[in-house]
């Protein structure tokens, strides 16, 4: 009878690790992107396991699966590294920057990159399995985009600093891309199943449920596509900004749970629609601050983050009231990850917070070198940012110089992973962090 | 005749002594350029600073910064000290003091940062004096009130001009979500164009009477909206 429980404890705790473990190989944990992560999570800082050097920041996300930490570096590289010492197993180059989070499946990495192509690489050894070119990226561009001058002439945005992560599924793998596209592959050919186009940019990840892909664009509208043969279901349509193009576009990614989606929009609301119409449930505005964090959902509650306003917002997922409002340091890109009781998000000064999930409240922070150095004063002594160093000229290429000093200082725009008490996290510094 | 002697030095020091500080501060006066030592950047400062009426005057300019001859405030010099700042959202404190050499010497605080700096004078100030706000005409007196849309949402705008001996002044509200009082630092009425200029906040109406209402737009940095103002009832 003990050797039988036993066999039983010991069985499910295998089911329990391969549970775990699949909620760790693509973006936002699963692909309904919920953001959790199962297994424990330090209520208090210890120290840096490791941190690994790459060549440019890291805006990619970790991803984990069979004791190796699996990333993309915008040095071009996809890294494949041993999560218990930071040590580099394999690294393939790509021709561009790689600011997406790769998905694990099949023993096969997923991921694209900024020279237009979609690339699978054995997860053993990184060799090229197969690749797949699309119709070529670029980011989110406008004229006069978010107030600067000249306002008729054309710019990049320089905050679409994210490429779409794919969801691998079912045989399938699922992508964004700049030329509108969202692309479903055959995940062991790369052949084309078929492309679903948009009118603007895919740099948002989408999510999976129930047969259903869920994405936003660009182009204001968040799209719900029949995920066997990428026939439109429902679009939804978001805010517009035609002035100035700042409160427009979905470049948060969806988590869609217990049939509703909750994605985040630059229009600055948090929405919440249902999965099988579409139709709106609740919308939380955000004083024109957008949301670029992929909101994750736990407990009947949605955690999510704001840019400008730097807010940690914790609200009921059934009705969108509140139930946490923390004010931040500085703006926060990254979406938060929740393990256990604790709640971690990464910060654009380059801090990685981790907060109660109960109560909202900072159970520690880990702040980065760079951060610390404070080069050209581009933090207050209170750590947030210095607007008046940053943002002081009328030139086109101002805004995108003081873009360039932020990101100078390490901000974490890379989404933390959560594994057996050790959180993982990328830096704009070019550094890959294992703290615990 | 010792005495005499002494009585004769005593005298000499005491004019000397008593002169003392006005020397000092008219090595005060002048055109100070320099550096503040800031991590991983050099920031030039140039600051102008004489004494009227009694009282010190003075502007700074900072290339790197976009400031360009904005009025110094809290002017406290008590050689070798010498302190002042610059208001509003860049918030700059320099705390100085004048060396053997000659230079100013201390710290540049700004946002809760502290970096070293140091200036030399380099010739007489040029000081630049704020625009001052103008009395604007009696039919523009009073209350006025319109609406405009901002990145897709309502906005209500009430204005009110009120002249004074030294120039009108104006109440600057903007009505969204929430209720907006403007900092107003310039209000002025040249020919038929009225502005009213909020530089902390990057607000600035522009306007001109036209058939009893005030036609022009309304400025939020580099976004311009038109905007009709008619009398508040």
């Amino acid at each position: 009878m003990t050797n039988n429980i036993s066999a039983i404890v010991v069985l499910l705790a295998m089911f329990c690790a391969a549970t775990t473990i699949d909620a760790q190989s693509m973006f936002r944990g699963d692909p309904m992107h919920s953001g959790t992560y199962a297994g424990p999570a330090p209520r208090q800082f210890h120290r840096v396991k490791w941190k690994f050097p790459t060549g440019d920041r890291v805006m990619s996300s970790p991803v984990f699966k069979d004791n190796v930490i699996y990333f993309g570096g915008d040095d071009g590289n996809v890294y494949a590294l041993d999560a218990a010492t930071g040590r580099q197993l394999w690294k393939r180059a790509t021709n561009g920057p790689a600011p997406a989070t790769p998905a694990i499946a099949n023993d096969t990495v997923y991921i694209g990159s900024y020279d237009g192509k979609f690339y699978a690489l054995n997860a053993k050894t990184g060799a090229l399995k197969w690749k797949f070119t699309t119709d070529g990226e670029r980011r989110f561009e406008a004229k006069g985009v978010h107030g600067w001058q000249p306002k008729n002439q054309t710019i990049a945005d320089p905050f679409d600093v994210f490429l779409s992560s794919p969801v691998a599924t079912n045989g399938t793998v699922y992508f964004g891309s700049g030329d509108g596209n969202v692309y479903a592959l055959d995940s062991a050919t790369g052949d084309l199943r078929w492309k679903f186009k948009t009118g603007d940019v895919v740099h948002a990840s989408p999510a999976f449920a129930d047969g259903v892909l869920f994405f936003g664009s660009w182009d204001s509208y968040f799209y719900a596509v029949d995920a066997a043969t990428g026939k439109e279901k429902w679009r939804f349509h978001g805010g517009e900004d035609p002035m100035i193009h700042n409160q427009v576009g979905f470049q948060s990614s969806p988590a869609v749970v217990n049939g509703t989606v909750y994605t985040g929009c630059r229009d600055s609301n948090l929405y919440a629609l249902d999965a099988a119409s579409g139709k709106e449930k609740w919308r939380f505005f955000n004083d024109l601050s957008w949301v670029i964090t992929s909101p994750a959902v736990a407990d009947g509650k949605v955690f999510f983050a704001t840019s400008d306003s730097s807010l940690y917002h914790v609200v009921d997922a059934n009705s969108g009231k509140s139930i946490i409002r923390q004010q931040g340091e500085a703006y926060m890109f990254s979406s938060p990850a929740v393990a256990a009781d604790v709640v971690f998000i990464g910060v654009l000064n380059g801090t990685l917070e981790a907060r109660d999930a109960k109560t909202g409240e900072l159970l520690w922070d880990y702040q980065v070198e760079k951060s610390m150095q404070n080069n050209a004063w581009v933090l207050t002594g209170d750590r947030k940012f210095n607007e008046p160093f940053l943002f002081h000229s009328n030139w086109r290429e101002a805004p995108l110089l003081a873009n360039d000093q932020q990101i100078r200082i390490g901000g974490i725009y890379s989404s933390p992973l959560v594994v057996n008490g050790v959180v993982y996290f990328g830096s704009a510094d070019g550094f890959v962090y294992a703290v615990e | 005749m010792i005495a005499v002697g002494a009585r004769a030095r005593l005298i000499v020091t005491l004019i000397i002594g008593a002169a003392l500080p006005c020397l000092a501060e008219d090595a005060i006066s002048g055109r100070w350029e320099g550096t503040a030592h800031i991590p991983d950047d050099e920031l030039n400062i140039i600051v102008d600073l004489t004494q009227e009426n009694g009282g010190w005057v003075g502007s700074i300019i900072i290339p790197g910064l976009g400031l360009k001859g904005v009025p110094l405030t809290d002017i406290r010099v008590q050689p070798p000290d010498v302190n002042f700042a610059v208001k509003g959202a860049l918030g700059i404190q320099l705390n100085l003091r004048i060396d053997a050499n000659n230079k100013l010497v201390g710290n540049f605080e700004q946002g809760g940062n502290r970096a070293p700096a140091s200036l030399q004078k380099t010739g007489p100030p040029q000081v630049e004096y704020p625009l001052r706000n103008t009395p604007v005409a009696k039919e523009i007196e009073g209350e006025w009130k319109g609406d405009y849309i901002m990145l897709g949402y309502p906005r209500h705008v009430l204005i009110k001009f009120a002249n004074h001996p030294d120039g009108a002044t104006a109440d600057f509200v903007i009505v969204g979500r929430k209720q907006n009082v403007l900092p107003v630092d310039l209000v002025t009425q040249e020919g038929d164009l009225v502005t009213v200029d909020s530089h902390e906040t990057g607000f600035t109406f522009e306007g001109r009477l036209r058939d009893g209402k005030l036609t022009g737009a309304i400025h939020q940095g580099a976004i311009e909206t038109p905007l009709v103002l008619v009398r508040a009832k």
